[in-house]
């Protein structure tokens, strides 16, 4: 464990995170701040309408992982094992590091043990579709009352403010409508690509444990909390101000670019195909001694001597021929073995890696110790993705202060409720048996 | 609601020294958005990011940056030309009163700054080091060379981004790197949060530290279903169309609206989404069998034809109204869909304008303003998130900067006559 042989704080020494989040926005806040020491307590409930769908979605862990076994590879069925939301692999990389509790809000006498964790805790998190947390009476002017110091993030698709207060939205929602969407894909394709995963279920949770380390600064200092309104959308915006502010100055409207590179002279630069099935390599040649290293690796083909590609703007303004010509190469090659002879000349260049190639291949991850086995207690112990920086003095560790990936469901009711708010053995039973907890 | 709590000066005693390339300009950015002072020290020729276009004049000008303006909005610029040995007296008295020195760019470089300042943070044991490289400064992989092109085809998001396969699930197309400089957002993302976790830390143990942010690592972690989908199941997923990449081909697709608007527009498996879903095709006046028995049959006896049929509906509904009607009929039922919109369409949007998302820039070289992104959040009333100040020309803070630092005017003409600043 990262933090332990000495005598340091952890970043967020002494904090308490009670986490409403579920999917992916929402839990990816959290699991930062957990990995920074925070105490992060995720709450759940057991009814299928209420569990959080990543317990409940491909992938699951295969059959044979175990709490003791180790990790092999395997198929799993699709719906996991039905009634058992303790396999879900995606759930289990998405919320590593937090403890888990179950608790009825939809009960008054949950919602009364929702108000006592929020008594001594800094801050809580939440991403349910607008409105819930108010109509259980639970939204920040309510919760305020009961701890004025409160840090209250809430992640919602459009933000909790403005004329679409209301409007729901999934990552891929609030991506299309952003801007990013359209960003994505080639120039001669009607349609976006789009992104094939949603960078918006992403960046909110990275802005979310941004902004919160902010006012946690301030909470120890001052003792303010507050509320902060987080809109994905925005979070997308962002990443487009280039577009925006261009569009305002020339009237110009954006356009897809597919991989090329229109803003600096750098051509070729494209992914192109190698030898195997579907595998490519990335390749961008920023000036022309790269380009005369790559005729050189090729072995100075007569095509590549063409006075056409002789400079950048030459090679840019034919670049479909271009393409074309150098896919004829690559198409040969083998696609590690090319990277790293383009890298000797150093020439940018880099393998379109699959996630095999990343877990199995990548010696840089590998090196930096990337991937993390954290124990689960009910499919053993497996790789979880890491924090990906270093920090020499208060290092993240995504394991938290659990030492452990995802926690089962409700696998720290005892912890929660009997260690920390000091609930008696028979209040545990009684709440348990009026299906509060 | 109360606003007591609006973080937009949060950083306001921090002061961040930021020197290298694009991979650092949005890290620096995002804090200089909370308040943190942020002082771009650039070579005379000017940082890197003044050379990447779009410009605003019709020739490369590092003054006319279009994206240069956008990420270095409220910093300061001081000319240093830190390859003068010369030149760490000044860096060495800024950086005594600094909190951060957030460094930039491909490892030696960024491996050699940090050599030159090695004493001064061993001097000010306060100082929070930064340093953003494509691979991370130690590892096998640390001297590569790279673009934000091969740097999102390493790291994993290329492979999952695209269009269909064909029936027999090859490609015609290649893996698509869905937006530019993408790999510096999401490390410039990350770094911003490690620099919190470091400001917090040594809000209590009073040190600084060196971090050590890998651009690739960063990317690594936003495949989603990627990495698990191996681990656990030993498969690979399947880039799609506008679609989640998964290891079976979905059958989600794009629809059209009246007026030619693509529409992000499809049912998750819940209930209540059917059920509003049909409430929608009923108010359009869309004829169709589902949640009748008929409906119930075909999905017992073909789920895939059940699927397509539902998806052709949808594709009906779509078709029979301009994008902005489908929108909002298709929220008020609670129906997650949207137009698929370009980045400048929101500029406009009622939504954005009551939120405060928009930073209106003055550029006096203009003579006119322009609306930045300007916050990601707000606190129930304003923006978390303030920008206020145009990105800086080169060298246009050299001198309050080093008056700030403690130079004399003597001493500043003095570095002026060597061609330090």
């Amino acid at each position: 464990m990262a933090n332990q042989a000495n005598s340091r704080p952890r970043a967020l020494e002494g904090v308490r995170i009670i986490d409403l989040t579920w999917l992916q926005v929402g839990p990816q806040a959290t699991r930062i701040l957990a990995s920074f020491g925070a105490q992060v307590i995720r709450i759940e409930w057991r009814k299928r309408g209420a569990i959080d769908f990543l317990r409940y979605f491909q992938p699951f862990a295969p059959n044979h992982a175990t709490p003791d076994g180790g990790r092999v590879q395997g198929s799993a069925p699709s719906h996991g094992v039905r009634g058992n939301y303790d396999r879900g692999a995606y759930f289990n990389n998405t919320n590593p590091g937090k403890y888990g509790v179950t608790l009825n809000l939809n009960h008054p006498k949950g919602r009364d043990l929702l108000r006592r964790m929020v008594r001594d805790a800094n801050a809580i998190c939440e991403n349910f579709s607008p409105g819930q947390m108010d109509k259980w009476g639970l939204g920040y002017e309510e919760l305020r009352k009961v701890n004025p110091g409160l840090i209250y993030l809430q992640t919602t698709g459009m933000g909790k403010a403005g004329t679409y207060k209301d409007y729901v939205s999934y990552g891929p929602t609030a991506q299309a409508f952003s801007g990013l969407t359209f960003l994505s894909g080639l120039p001669d394709q009607a349609q976006p690509a789009g992104w094939g995963y949603s960078y918006l279920d992403h960046s909110p949770g990275y802005f979310g444990a941004m902004l919160l380390m902010a006012a946690l600064r301030r909470q120890r200092a001052d003792g303010r909390g507050g509320y902060i309104d987080m809109s994905q959308t925005e979070t997308g915006l962002m990443l487009t101000g280039t577009s925006i502010v261009e569009h305002q100055l020339t009237g110009k409207n954006t356009e897809r670019y597919g991989n090329r590179m229109p803003f600096r002279a750098w051509a070729p630069h494209g992914a192109y195909r190698c030898a195997g099935a579907d595998n490519w390599i990335a390749v961008s040649i920023q000036s022309d001694v790269q380009w005369q290293a790559l005729i050189e690796e090729m072995e100075s083909p007569a095509w590549a001597r063409d006075s056409r590609f002789a400079t950048a703007a030459g090679r840019q303004q034919h670049q479909d021929e271009l393409d074309a010509k150098l896919t004829e190469f690559t198409v040969e090659q083998d696609r590690y073995d090319l990277m790293n002879r383009l890298q000797a000349r150093a020439i940018p260049a880099g393998v379109v890696q699959r996630a095999a190639d990343r877990f199995d291949h990548d010696p840089q991850l590998k090196a930096r110790g990337y991937y993390v086995d954290l124990p689960h207690s009910e499919i053993g112990t497996w790789p979880i993705e890491g924090f990906p920086s270093k920090l020499s003095a208060s290092p993240a560790y995504v394991g938290g202060l659990t030492g452990r990936a995802a926690p089962k469901l409700g696998e720290d009711n005892d912890f929660v409720y009997h260690d920390i708010l000091g609930l008696s053995t028979d209040e545990l039973a009684a709440l348990r048996e009026e299906d509060v907890i | 609601m109360s606003s007591d709590g609006n973080l937009r000066t949060s950083l306001e005693n921090v002061v961040i020294v930021e020197i290298g390339d694009q991979m650092g300009d949005y890290a620096a950015l995002l804090l200089a958005g909370l308040g943190a002072e942020v002082i771009k020290i650039e070579p005379p020729e000017g940082a890197p990011s003044r050379s990447i276009g779009p410009f605003a004049t019709a020739t490369p000008d590092p003054e006319q940056s279009i994206f240069f303006w956008r990420y270095n909005l409220n910093k300061k610029s001081v000319i240093l030309d830190l390859d003068q040995p010369t030149a760490l007296e000044p860096l060495k008295r800024i950086l005594a009163k600094a909190d951060i020195l957030l460094l930039a760019g491909e490892f030696p470089a960024v491996e050699r700054r940090l050599e030159q300042c090695r004493q001064f943070a061993h001097e000010n044991p306060r100082l929070i080091q930064c340093a953003i490289t494509p691979f991370g400064l130690d590892g096998p992989y640390r001297e590569l060379k790279s673009t934000d092109l091969v740097q999102m085809a390493l790291g994993g998001i290329m492979a999952v981004c695209g269009y269909d396969p064909d029936a027999d699930r090859k490609y015609d197309t290649p893996p698509i790197a869905p937006a530019m400089w993408h790999s510096y957002h999401i490390g410039g993302e990350y770094a911003a949060i490690a620099m919190m976790a470091a400001l917090n830390f040594r809000d209590l143990s009073g040190e600084g530290q060196l971090i050590d942010v890998s651009v690739h690592e960063a990317i690594n972690t936003c495949t989603e279903l990627a990495i698990p989908t191996y681990i656990y199941n030993g498969e690979t997923v399947l880039r799609q169309t506008s679609r989640h990449a998964a290891p079976a081909i979905t059958q989600m697709r794009l629809s059209t609206s009246a007026d030619g608007v693509y529409m992000l527009a499809s049912l998750s498996p819940f209930e209540r989404e059917e059920r509003a879903f049909v409430e929608l095709a009923d108010q359009v006046g869309i004829a169709h069998v589902l949640r009748t028995p008929e409906y119930a049959e075909l999905e017992k006896q073909d789920r895939r034809a059940a699927l397509t049929y539902r998806n052709d509906l949808i594709e009906q509904v779509v078709a029979s109204l301009p994008a902005r009607e489908v929108f909002e009929k298709a929220q008020a039922l609670g129906l997650a869909w949207s137009p698929i919109r370009r980045p400048e369409e929101n500029l406009d949007d009622r939504h954005f304008a009551a939120r405060g998302t928009f930073a209106e820039i003055y550029h006096p070289e203009l003579g006119r303003s322009l609306r930045y992104p300007g916050t990601v959040a707000t606190d129930g009333q304003a923006p978390h998130m303030h920008y206020s100040r145009r990105a800086p020309r080169l060298g246009e803070h050299t001198d309050s900067v080093l008056e700030w630092a403690g130079f004399s005017r003597n001493e500043i003409a003095e570095l002026r006559r060597q061609h330090l600043i």
